[in-house]
């Protein structure tokens, strides 16, 4: 190998299409690893969040101390939106009307607006990771392509056709294909590991709120008991 | 709590991105410029024959000893003889006195030297002449012109050489006698010998081993006792030796060009059969396809035998390498290599020696 068949020295020699085909797959690599950086911050910090709210929920805390605990402007994230969502609700509609049932539907449906936020907030950008898994090879093999073309154009051109004439060309189109194989690799087992961690947990999530919404019940039927009595 | 609400911001990530592809970058740069440092793999077919040589070797060295081993015999009578003789041949001995590596010892030991030497060409003079005769006889006037200026001295030898051949037949009627005079001609030989440097140079070195021999012979006691007693018989049969001392002193002369030219053959042979050697080497080595995957220490030897056009009569595998596909491409190489037409272009008298030999084939090279 010597100094012209060089990766650096091939990629500043390939013609403007190719080279603008691995400018575009180089954005998109470091995007998506940007993306798969950021996503795996968040998805460790939403499981430590999860798993400390849980602990301090079933510890027997009372739960209206816990709503008090942090400020009503503040903005909460996970486990604890939603159960702030659904107790805010619940102490709303209490003074307002006797009937547990719609206490608990009322209460149930700002749960699921909040779990609904939530799965918006762990899904973000995955789907650009996906777009690149998906696109990049393609991108790449664009590029092979138009410089697979341009060898055989000056193949037609030269008077004696050796592989030294083609091998530069075919080279450097290759390298196109390599660039969008080594986007698209990183982002595929990314976007499936990030998504199965981000359905799980919003099944935690969706676990969380129906035990919630039983222990309001619960209370509803107390009260409801009492107020007969 | 607090620190629950804090969003992950894109900063690090970016960061650590830009960081691992800068890093991907160098790593592709700095390898790949190393990776030019490797050296081109060369795979250049060496070969060399060695089989024919040495065979022909062995034959030289064999007719040595067949040589020597009666120069012992013929050197053991004389020796006694010499004391008499002494007095008569010292004069001429006296001259070959420059020539002085042998001679530095004890003048007694430099004249059973010279005797043994004579012997010993004498044996090896009944081979020669066998070649001689095959041998052209343009290349023999020549050596003798060589030898002798004048045309009528080689006539008159011709015409003494019947004379010699009527006293041999007398000799082998007594075999005493013949061993005697042949002694006799030997000490006559070594003066003619002398006016040759160049000859003499290479017979005082000769000698110089024969007497080493001679020496171990000496110590036995048994040997020497019988040599006092040929001693009287020679002294008897000298005198009739020296009536015959200018008829052999020609024969000698010509014998002695015989050997020499015998010896000019042997050479011009040699460099012939190396060329032989070196032509067959070099069109079997390209005509041998070595086959893939074959390690370095795997060789075969192939047993070659010529027709005398040179044609191959049979290549076979004296010894296999154990790769059955290696032993193939290398018998294919000689067949394809065949024949070899440059087998007539030797002499007639080693064409026999170079129809057989092996071949030994190595990845590396071919002997």
């Amino acid at each position: 190998m010597n100094d012209a068949m060089s990766i650096p020295h091939l990629i500043m020699n390939a013609s403007g299409v190719v080279q603008a085909v691995m400018l575009l797959l180089l954005i998109g690599s470091l995007l998506s690893w940007v993306v798969i950086f950021q996503r795996t911050f968040v998805m460790r910090r939403a499981r430590k969040a999860h798993r400390e709210f849980e602990n301090r929920f079933w510890s027997g805390v009372d739960l209206n101390e816990l709503y008090r605990e942090t400020p009503a402007e503040q903005e909460t994230q996970g486990t604890e939106h939603l159960f702030r969502a659904g107790f805010r609700e619940f102490n709303r509609l209490l003074p307002k009307t006797r009937s547990p049932q719609a206490i608990l539907d009322g209460v149930q449906r700002s749960m699921r607006v909040a779990w609904s936020r939530e799965e918006d907030r762990l899904n973000l950008h995955l789907v650009f990771l996906a777009t690149v898994a998906s696109s990049s090879p393609y991108i790449g093999l664009f590029g092979t392509v138009w410089g697979i073309m341009g060898s055989f154009q000056s193949l037609s051109m030269a008077q004696q056709a050796t592989l030294s004439t083609v091998a530069p060309w075919i080279a450097e189109a290759l390298i196109a294909t390599a660039m969008g194989l080594f986007a698209a690799i990183p982002a595929v087992i990314f976007y499936n590991r990030l998504s199965a961690e981000s359905s799980r947990l919003l099944g935690k999530y969706e676990d969380f709120a129906e035990e919630f919404h039983s222990i309001l019940h619960r209370n509803l039927q107390g009260r409801g008991e009492s107020g007969e009595g | 709590m607090a620190r629950q609400q804090r969003r992950v911001g894109y900063g690090i990530p970016a960061l650590l991105a830009i960081g691992l592809h800068l890093g991907l970058l160098v790593i592709s740069v700095l390898r790949f410029p190393s990776a030019e440092s490797e050296p081109p793999t060369q795979s250049i077919v060496q070969a060399t024959l060695v089989s024919t040589r040495t065979t022909t070797d062995q034959a030289q060295q064999a007719s040595q000893p067949e040589a020597s081993s009666p120069a012992d015999q013929a050197a053991e009578q004389p020796a006694t003889a010499e004391a008499d003789d002494a007095e008569a041949q010292r004069q001429e001995a006296a001259e070959a006195d420059r020539q002085a590596e042998a001679q530095a010892e004890a003048e007694a030991a430099r004249e059973r030297a010279a005797a043994l030497e004579a012997a010993r060409a004498a044996a090896e003079e009944a081979q020669r002449r066998k070649a001689e005769a095959e041998a052209a006889a343009e290349r023999r006037q020549e050596a003798e012109r060589q030898r002798q200026a004048e045309a009528e001295a080689r006539r008159q030898r011709e015409a003494e050489e019947a004379a010699r051949r009527q006293r041999e037949a007398e000799r082998q009627a007594e075999a005493e006698a013949r061993r005697q005079r042949e002694a006799e001609e030997e000490a006559r030989r070594q003066r003619e010998a002398e006016r040759q440097a160049e000859e003499e140079a290479r017979r005082q070195r000769e000698a110089e081993e024969a007497a080493r021999r001679q020496r171990e012979a000496e110590r036995q006691a048994e040997e020497e006792a019988r040599r006092q007693r040929e001693a009287e018989e020679k002294r008897r049969q000298q005198a009739a030796a020296q009536r015959a001392a200018e008829a052999a002193q020609s024969s000698l002369e010509r014998a002695i060009a015989g050997e020499a030219q015998a010896a000019a053959n042997a050479e011009q042979a040699r460099e012939a059969a190396n060329g032989f050697i070196n032509l067959v080497r070099r069109s079997v080595e390209q005509a041998w396809v070595i086959p893939p995957n074959v390690s370095d220490n795997t060789g075969a030897l192939v047993a070659i035998r010529l027709g005398p056009s040179g044609a191959v009569f049979s290549a076979s595998i004296a010894r296999s390498s154990g790769n059955s596909a290696f032993d193939r491409a290398a018998v294919q190489a000689v067949e394809s290599a065949a024949p070899f037409t440059e087998l007539r272009e030797l002499p007639a008298g080693i064409q026999q020696e170079y129809r057989e030999f092996n071949l030994n084939f190595r990845p590396g090279d071919i002997r």
